[in-house]
């Protein structure tokens, strides 16, 4: 078996341009790939975290904002009832104009905007926990212009357009990332197909001699995934790299901490890292079998 | 050992066949010339017997072996129970002396320190003991020829077979190779040698089998390269 691994280690030498090329190309779209996964992790994390939070918010008109400070009134009672009743809903919480009101003093707290708002421009709300947060829709349809209510808001539908960013950064990255693959792909058929040419008449000899098949194009295959692992590795690099000089700074900084939760280094090694070298491998073995078999003759 | 029987070879590319009905018999043990014209079907009789080819009609056997009809993937199986040498050396490039010779071990799996104690024994056999290490490219084609029997020979096979294996060597380096045949030829294995070298085929007075546009034309045992030509 030393033999197998002396020969590829000599062919990854002695094409040692192609060989760069080819771990560059494989790492680049492994990375992206890379890249992509950990995207879909983020948003799956952003989700939860706004799922808990968010509500839909069912804002009481003038009359009961003003005068109803517990949800006792015949109109702020039978509204919270049947929410209650609805099978959608989890949970109903009532606030109060003043508990509004003081909410809002501590979030801006400090801040220019609390000389602003009076009392009185904020309304009761009943806040809609929903068993299900995507169907808040139906929620906002049944109870928009029903007496007493002034509006209702699905939370949801204001950090939707965050998911469909999020989303669409996700898109973007497993295309690229296929692109890329695909580049991988036939820049390693190549050059087996090379590696093979050149070393026909050695390989003639070889089989003369009695080696099978199999024998002789073991070499060729780990060449291809020693390409594939070094790719996947390299990738990993990269998006630690990424992690800590870009995203980490991104994610802790003013605009989005606390908006898209920090992605963790056990994320990066424990969990993308090795799914890249898994299919980094595959997809390199792959094509170093299939190459072999239609394209090199012997 | 060796069988043909009514073994005919047409190239996909020329009309007229390498080989045209062939008959013969190599017991276990002979030493057999094959001689001929150029063109006369040697080089394509061997190609037959190591599978590099298939004949078009008729049987051959080696051994045991249909080897016209072999399954591909019984071919490595045969190929290392035979030895080849070519009038090109056929060596690996760039694996030393020591490495091509042991190579031909590596392929039939022997265990390293089996290859350790081998390989020394039949380069000495060829006397090469002291050329280990040299590249096939340091080497004379006399050198370089017994490289290559040392790689046919070392697993022992059931038949060597050679083709042209003096046509590069002038004629004192080639009776060297000549006896090296010998040699193995007298440890029991079968030795098939196509050759154009008259005076190695005169001087050995062994069976002589001669082609002649992919006929055969003689089967002498005790035989002269040629009588009247
Ligand atoms: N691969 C091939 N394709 C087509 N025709 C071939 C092929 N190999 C050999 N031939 C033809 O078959 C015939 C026999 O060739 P072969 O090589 O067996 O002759 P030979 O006796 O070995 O000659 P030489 O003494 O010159 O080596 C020749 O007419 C040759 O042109
Ligand atoms: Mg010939």
């Amino acid at each position: 078996m030393l033999f197998v691994w002396r020969e590829a280690l000599v062919g990854l030498r002695r094409n040692l341009t192609m060989t760069l090329a080819m771990v560059i190309t494989t790492a680049i779209s492994l990375g992206l790939l890379g890249a992509g996964l950990l995207a879909v992790r983020t948003i799956d994390r952003t989700e939860d975290l706004y799922y808990s939070l968010i509500a839909v918010q069912v804002a009481l008109d003038e009359p009961t904002s003003a005068e109803d400070p517990d949800c006792s009134s015949p109109l702020c009672r039978d509204l919270r009832a049947e929410l209650e009743a609805d099978p959608l809903v989890a949970s109903v919480d009532y606030e109060s104009r003043e508990a509004a009101f003081a909410r809002f003093q501590r979030i801006y707290a400090g801040q220019s905007i609390l000389q602003l708002v009076r009392p009185q421009s904020l309304p009761a709300t009943l806040r809609v926990t929903m068993a299900d947060p995507l169907r808040g829709g139906e929620i906002v349809d049944r109870f928009t212009g029903r007496p007493g209510v002034r509006n209702v808001v699905d939370q949801r539908a204001t950090v939707a357009d965050l998911f469909s960013f999020l989303g669409s950064v996700r898109n973007a990255t497993f295309g690229l990332a296929i692109v890329q693959a695909l580049a991988a792909v036939l820049l390693i058929s190549n050059t087996i197909q090379l590696s093979a040419f050149t070393r026909r008449t050695e390989v003639g000899i070889m089989r003369l001699v009695g080696a099978t098949r199999w024998y002789t194009q073991v070499p060729f295959l780990i060449e291809a995934v020693v390409t594939g692992v070094v790719g996947a590795v390299l990738a990993t690099a990269g998006l630690v790299a990424g992690k800590v000089f870009f995203l980490d700074n991104l994610l802790s900084g003013r605009l989005l901490a606390n908006t898209i939760p920090p992605i963790g280094m056990t994320d990066v090694l424990g969990y993308v890292g090795p799914v890249l070298v898994v299919v980094g491998a595959v997809i390199a073995t792959a094509t170093g079998y299939v190459t072999l078999r239609l394209y090199v003759r012997s | 050992m060796i069988r043909l029987e009514n073994v005919s070879k047409v190239y996909a590319t020329s009309t007229r066949p390498a080989l045209d009905d062939v008959t013969m018999d190599v017991e276990r043990g002979e030493f057999v010339f094959l001689i001929g014209p150029s063109g006369s079907g040697k080089s394509t009789l061997l190609r037959l017997l190591l599978r590099e080819d298939v004949p078009s009609r008729g049987t051959v056997w080696v051994a045991n072996w249909n080897v016209g009809r072999l399954a591909r993937r019984r071919v490595p199986r045969l190929r290392q129970r035979m030895g080849c040498v070519f009038q090109d050396f056929r060596l690996l490039p760039n694996k030393t002396v020591a490495e091509n010779v042991a190579f031909a071990l590596e392929v039939i799996g022997k265990p390293r320190h089996t290859i350790r104690t081998v390989v020394p024994e039949v380069l000495d056999m060829v006397d090469l003991g002291g050329k280990a290490d040299r590249m096939p490219s340091e080497l004379s084609g006399g050198e370089a020829q017994r490289v290559a029997i040392a790689r046919a020979f070392v697993n022992r096979p059931l038949v060597l077979l050679a083709d042209e294996p003096t046509g590069n060597l002038d004629p004192e380096t080639a009776t060297g190779i000549m006896t090296l045949l010998e040699r193995i030829n007298r440890t029991g294995t079968t030795v098939l040698m196509a050759t154009h070298d008259r005076q190695i085929v005169d001087s050995a007075r062994r069976r002589v089998v001669e082609l002649s546009s992919g006929r055969l034309a003689r089967d002498d045992h005790h035989g002269v390269y040629g009588v009247a030509r």
